[in-house]
C-alpha cells in the first residue's frame, strides 16, 4: 500500500466505512448476506430471462425441476456437490492461511491422472472382486493425494523460498497440467482401441458402491468421503497446533511469526495440504463420475468454480457444504435446462455468473479490505 | 517578532483514542518562514498532532488558528484549501502514472473538459524553477522508475502545486539514503527562504538540529518545551524526549544474581535492509537480575531483541541460554525452552487483533504443554489460562469472548505480559513493556517485573524511558548506533550522564555538549 491511491479523501473515508462494516459483520449477518445475495441474483436472472423474451416462471420451474425434481436430477446435483465440496475445501484451506491457491484445477487433474494410472498399473496384481476393488480404490485415492500435494508444494516452495507470486505460478501450473496430461491421454496413455481421447477404463471392480441412488455417476460413498474430509479439515483447523499455526498465519502473519511459526515452511505446508484435497477431487471424478480419465480441457472447471464456492462460504470448511450444494444445484439445473427449455445455455451461464458475482463479491471485498488495511485506523 | 500572526497556532489540543491519550493540551506555534521540528519518540503524539491540523482527525478539545483565524478542518481537502499540505512518510503517488499526472491529480487544469497538459507543464516548471527543483526533468517518467528521493520531491511539488503555504513533513528522512537526506535539508532551507513555513516531524536528534530553526519536543502526548536549535544540544534534547519525570520511586534492593541465564558474545545482527544494526555486543544476564537496555529508539535495540528471541538471524557471535548455545535455533524451540518475549509492537505481533482472548492466550503457547499435547490443543486449559491472566493481571475486558481490538493499550499490554510469564519462563525479554500504557498499568507491570526478578527470573528490559530503566534495572547498558556504549549502575548514574550516553557521547568523551542553564527554560 505504500504508493497507494491519491489523497486520503472522501472516497477513502466512504470505502473505510463500508469496509469496516463488512469486516465487523457477524457470522449470522454473513449467512444473511450470502442467502440474500443469492436470492437477489436469481431474481435479476429471472428479469433478464423475461427481458430476453422467455417465460421466467417456466424457467424458474425448470431450475428447480432440473436440480431436485427427480431422482436423476437430485443425484446429478449431489454429484456436482461432492466435487464442489472437496474443491471448495481445498481452496478454503489455502485462503484461510493467507495463501492464494488458484491452482486447484491443475492439482485435481494431476491427482486424477495419478489415481487412474496407479489403479490401472496395479490392477493385474490384485485379485478380482470386491476386496481387490476396494484395495485399488484406496491406492487410487492415496496416489491422488500424494500427486496433488506434490504438485501444490512446488508453487508453495517457489513462493516461500524464491518469492514467486503463488497466484501466477499456480495459474501457470494449471496450464502445464492441462497441456501435459492432455498430451499424455491422447498419446502414450491412450489405448489403441479407444475412439475418444481417454485412458484405459478402470477395472469393473473399481468404483464406489451404489447406495439408494441408481444414477451411475454418483454414489453416497463419494459424498460421504467429501463430508469426512470437511470434518477432518475442520478438526485440524480448530483443534490442533498445526491448525492454529495455519489460521494465525492467515489472520496476522507477524503475530504468527512471533508465536514461533516458520512462515516459509507454513506456506509450503498449507499449499501441500490444499493440494492433497484438490488431488482427491480428481480421484473422485475418475472413480465415481467417469470411470477413466479424459482430456483435462473437457473436464469441467471445478477448480475455478471452487474459488467462488469457498468465498461464498467465507472460506469456512463447514460453510463450503451448503455453498457447494448451491453451485451443484445450479450446474445440475443448467444441464437440465439446456435440454428441456428453449432458454439458451449462455443465458444460464450468465445467471450462474451473476450468482457468483453477488455472492462472492462481499467476501472478496472483505478479504481485500483486510489485506489492504482498509477499514480505518484499528489502533 | 512581527505584527503578523503566526502561520499556524495550535492551542490546547487534546485528542484521545479510546482511553489512550495521544495528545494532551498541546500548544504549538509555527511562525511564518521557519522550519519547526516536532521531536519525540514513536507514539509520543507527533503524527497525531499534525493529523489534527491536516484534518484527518478531529481534536477533542482545543483550537486551530491559521493566519490568526480560528479554523476547523473536516478533511485534508479543507486543510489544503487553507494552504496546509502534508508530505506523508508513505508517498501518496500512483506508481504507474507519470510525474506530471501525479502532480496534477485531483487539480487538473482543464480546457473544454480536457486536461490542459500545456498549462499543467508550465505551472509545474514555474514551481520547479522558483524553488530549484529538478523534478521538471522527469515530468513524463512514471513514478515507479524514480528513486525514493525524487519521488519525495514530486510529492513536495504536488503539495506546492496545490498552493500550500505550510508544509508538514512526516518523518521525511525515514526512506532516504544519507545523500538524499542532505539534498532534502537543502530543499527545506530553500522553501523556508522562499517564505514557506515548515513542520518537520522526526525522532532523530542530529537531523532535527541540522534542519530546524526551532524544536518542540513531545513526550507521552504532551509538549515538553520549545527550544531554539542554535541554543541546544543533543544531550538536552535526548533528556527532553526521554523524560526526567520521577514518577516512580527507585526501590532499594539487595541484588543477589544467580547463575548466568543468557550469555551473549560479540553478537552482530543485520537490519531489514542488510545494514549492520547490532555491532559486537556482549553481555550476560543472570538469574534474579534485570538488565536494562536504554537508548533512543532505532539504535539497534529492536534487532538485538529479535536476535535474542529467535526472530532474526545472527550474522556472527554466539548466544548461550543456560549454558547451551542457541545461536541458530528457531523461535519455537526458544519458546519451548523458556524464553518469553514481550514484543515491541503489541498490535501486530503480540496479539492477533481479531482473535478473542482465549485464542490470544494460546499465541506462542501452541506447542507448549499443557495447552498442547502431541499436537492436539486442549482448549479448556487455554480458557483457564486466559481467565487466570485476566484475573491476575487485572485486565479490563467485557469477557473471554472479547476480541483483542476491544482492549485498551494498557490492558492489551497487561494481557501480553501475563501470557508471557504464565508458562514459567527462565528468561524474559521485554521490549518497551509500558509504551503507550496508562500510568496505573505501568505501575502494575513494573511491580510484576520486579516480583518476577525476585522469584529468580532473568529479565532484559529494552526501553527508551529513562525513569523506567532506572527504576527496574540492576544494570543499565546504553545502546547507541548498534553498540553498547557503556554499562552503568542505575544507583550511581545521573540522568545527565544517561542522556549524554544516549546521545552517543561515550564515557571517554568530554560532556561539553550539555548546558545546565537550558534546564530552566523547560
Amino acid at each position: 500500500m505504500s504508493d497507494g491511491a491519491s489523497d486520503p479523501g472522501r472516497v477513502r473515508t466512504a470505502l473505510d466505512r463500508a469496509a469496516d462494516r463488512i469486516l465487523d459483520a457477524s457470522v449470522y449477518e454473513r449467512v444473511g448476506i450470502a442467502v440474500g445475495s443469492t436470492g437477489l441474483a436469481l431474481l435479476i436472472g429471472l428479469v433478464i430471462v423475461a427481458l430476453a423474451g422467455y417465460d421466467p416462471l417456466r424457467f424458474a420451474t425448470q431450475l428447480v425441476v432440473g436440480s431436485f425434481g427427480s431422482e436423476r436430477a437430485f443425484a446429478r446435483t449431489l454429484q456436482f456437490t461432492t466435487l464442489f465440496i472437496l474443491a471448495g475445501v481445498a481452496v478454503a484451506i489455502a485462503f484461510r492461511a493467507g495463501v492464494f491457491n488458484i491452482g486447484v484445477q491443475g492439482q485435481l487433474i494431476v491427482g486424477g491422472i495419478a489415481c487412474v494410472l496407479a489403479i490401472v498399473w496395479l490392477a493385474p496384481y490384485v485379485p478380482d472382486g470386491r476386496i481387490g476393488g476396494t484395495g485399488l480404490v484406496a491406492v487410487g485415492l492415496f496416489a491422488s493425494v500424494v500427486a496433488g500435494g506434490l504438485y501444490a508444494a512446488l508453487p508453495g516452495a517457489l513462493k516461500a523460498y524464491y518469492g514467486a507470486n503463488e497466484i501466477i505460478t499456480t495459474i501457470m501450473l494449471n496450464f502445464v497440467a492441462i497441456g501435459v496430461v492432455g498430451w499424455a491421454v491422447d498419446g502414450p496413455l491412450r489405448p489403441d482401441d479407444a475412439r475418444s481421447v481417454r485412458t484405459e477404463y478402470l477395472p469393473d471392480n473399481v468404483g464406489f458402491p451404489q447406495l439408494l441412488f441408481e444414477y451411475p455417476s454418483f454414489s453416497l460413498v463419494g459424498l460421504g468421503l467429501a463430508l469426512v474430509v470437511v470434518v477432518a479439515i475442520s478438526v485440524v483447523a480448530t483443534r490442533t497446533s498445526f491448525g492454529y499455526d495455519m489460521m494465525t498465519s492467515g489472520y496476522q502473519l507477524r503475530a504468527a511469526t512471533y508465536s514461533g511459526v516458520d512462515a516459509r515452511r507454513m506456506i509450503v505446508q498449507t499449499m501441500t495440504l490444499s493440494g492433497m484435497v484438490a488431488g482427491l477431487v480428481g480421484a473422485v471424478f475418475a472413480i465415481m463420475v467417469q470411470g477413466y480419465f479424459i482430456d483435462p480441457s473437457g473436464l469441467g472447471t471445478y477448480g475455478f468454480d471452487a474459488i467462488a464456492v469457498s468465498l461464498l462460504a467465507a472460506n469456512n470448511p463447514i460453510g463450503v457444504v451448503p455453498a457447494a450444494l448451491l453451485f451443484g444445484a445450479l450446474d445440475s439445473a443448467s444441464s437440465h435446462v439446456q435440454i428441456h427449455s428453449e432458454v439458451p445455455v449462455q443465458l444460464i451461464d450468465g445467471i450462474v455468473g451473476l450468482v457468483v458475482l453477488f455472492v462472492a463479491a462481499p467476501e472478496l471485498f472483505r478479504m481485500i479490505a483486510e489485506r489492504t488495511g482498509l477499514g480505518g485506523d484499528r489502533r | 517578532m512581527s505584527d503578523e500572526p503566526p502561520a499556524v497556532r495550535l492551542e490546547g489540543i487534546t485528542k484521545t483514542f479510546g482511553d489512550v491519550v495521544a495528545n494532551e493540551d498541546v500548544d504549538f506555534t509555527l511562525e511564518r518562514g521557519e522550519v519547526h521540528a516536532l521531536l519525540g519518540e514513536n507514539g509520543s503524539g507527533k503524527t497525531t498532532l499534525m493529523s489534527v491540523l491536516y484534518g484527518l482527525y478531529d481534536q477533542d478539545e482545543g483550537t486551530i488558528y491559521v493566519d490568526g483565524e480560528p479554523r476547523s478542518f473536516d478533511s485534508p481537502q479543507d486543510a489544503m484549501g487553507a494552504g496546509i499540505g502534508m508530505i506523508h512518510q508513505h508517498f501518496q503517488l500512483v506508481p504507474p502514472m507519470t510525474v506530471l499526472q501525479n502532480v496534477v491529480l485531483g487539480n487538473e487544469p482543464t480546457r473544454n473538459g480536457l486536461i490542459d497538459e500545456g498549462a499543467a507543464r508550465e505551472r509545474i516548471e514555474g514551481i520547479c524553477s522558483r524553488y530549484g527543483f529538478d523534478v521538471d526533468r522527469h515530468l513524463d517518467t512514471p513514478i515507479e522508475e524514480l528513486d525514493l528521493g525524487t519521488r519525495q520531491r514530486v510529492e513536495i511539488v504536488k503539495t506546492l502545486y496545490r498552493g500550500a503555504e505550510v508544509l508538514v513533513f512526516d518523518e521525511p528522512t525515514a526512506v532516504l539514503t544519507p545523500q538524499e537526506v542532505d539534498g532534502l535539508m537543502g530543499l527545506l532551507e530553500d522553501l523556508r527562504d522562499a517564505g514557506r513555513s515548515i513542520v518537520f516531524i522526526s525522532h532523530k536528534l542530529d537531523e532535527v538540529l541540522a534542519a530546524a530553526d526551532r524544536i518542540t519536543v513531545l513526550r507521552d502526548g504532551r509538549a515538553i518545551g520549545t527550544v531554539n536549535a542554535a541554543e541546544t544540544a543533543e544531550g538536552e534534547l535526548a533528556r527532553m524526549m526521554i523524560g526526567r519525570d520521577v514518577l516512580f520511586e527507585r526501590l532499594s534492593r539487595e541484588t543477589t544474581p544467580g547463575e548466568p541465564v543468557l550469555e551473549v558474545e560479540e553478537l552482530r545482527v543485520d537490519g531489514d535492509r542488510g545494514l549492520e544494526r547490532v555491532t559486537d555486543v556482549s553481555f550476560t544476564v543472570r538469574e534474579r537480575e534485570i538488565l536494562g537496555i536504554a537508548g533512543v529508539q532505532g539504535n539497534g535495540q529492536t534487532e538485538l531483541a529479535e536476535a535474542l528471541t529467535g526472530l532474526r538471524p545472527v550474522e556472527s557471535g554466539t548466544i548461550r541460554f543456560q549454558g547451551t548455545e542457541i545461536t541458530d535455533t528457531g523461535r519455537r524451540q526458544r519458546i519451548e525452552e523458556g524464553i518469553a518475549y514481550v514484543p515491541e509492537d503489541r498490535q501486530t505481533e503480540g496479539l492477533v487483533q481479531r482473535y478473542d482472548l482465549v485464542r490470544n492466550a494460546l499465541l506462542g503457547n501452541q506447542t507448549v504443554a499443557p495447552y498442547s499435547m502431541d499436537g492436539w490443543l486442549n482448549w479448556p486449559r487455554v480458557s483457564e489460562h486466559a481467565e487466570t491472566i485476566v484475573r491476575e493481571f487485572d485486565v479490563q475486558t467485557s469477557g473471554m469472548g472479547a476480541d483483542a481490538t476491544s482492549l485498551s493499550g494498557g490492558n492489551q499490554q497487561k494481557f501480553i505480559v501475563g501470557r508471557e510469564i504464565g508458562h514459567d519462563p527462565e528468561l524474559l525479554i521485554a521490549s518497551h513493556p509500558t509504551r503507550g500504557v496508562d500510568i496505573g498499568s505501568i505501575e502494575f507491570i513494573h511491580n510484576r517485573l520486579l516480583e518476577l526478578r525476585d522469584e529468580g527470573l532473568g529479565i532484559v528490559v529494552v526501553s527508551s524511558k529513562l525513569d523506567e530503566v532506572q527504576k527496574l534495572s540492576d544494570r543499565i547498558a546504553v545502546m547507541y548506533d548498534g553498540e553498547f556504549i557503556d554499562t552503568v549502575d542505575p544507583d550511581v548514574v545521573t540522568e545527565e550522564e544517561l542522556g549524554l550516553l544516549m546521545a552517543g557521547h561515550g564515557p571517554e568523551d568530554d560532556p561539553t555538549g550539555n548546558d545546565p542553564d537550558t534546564e530552566a527554560k523547560l
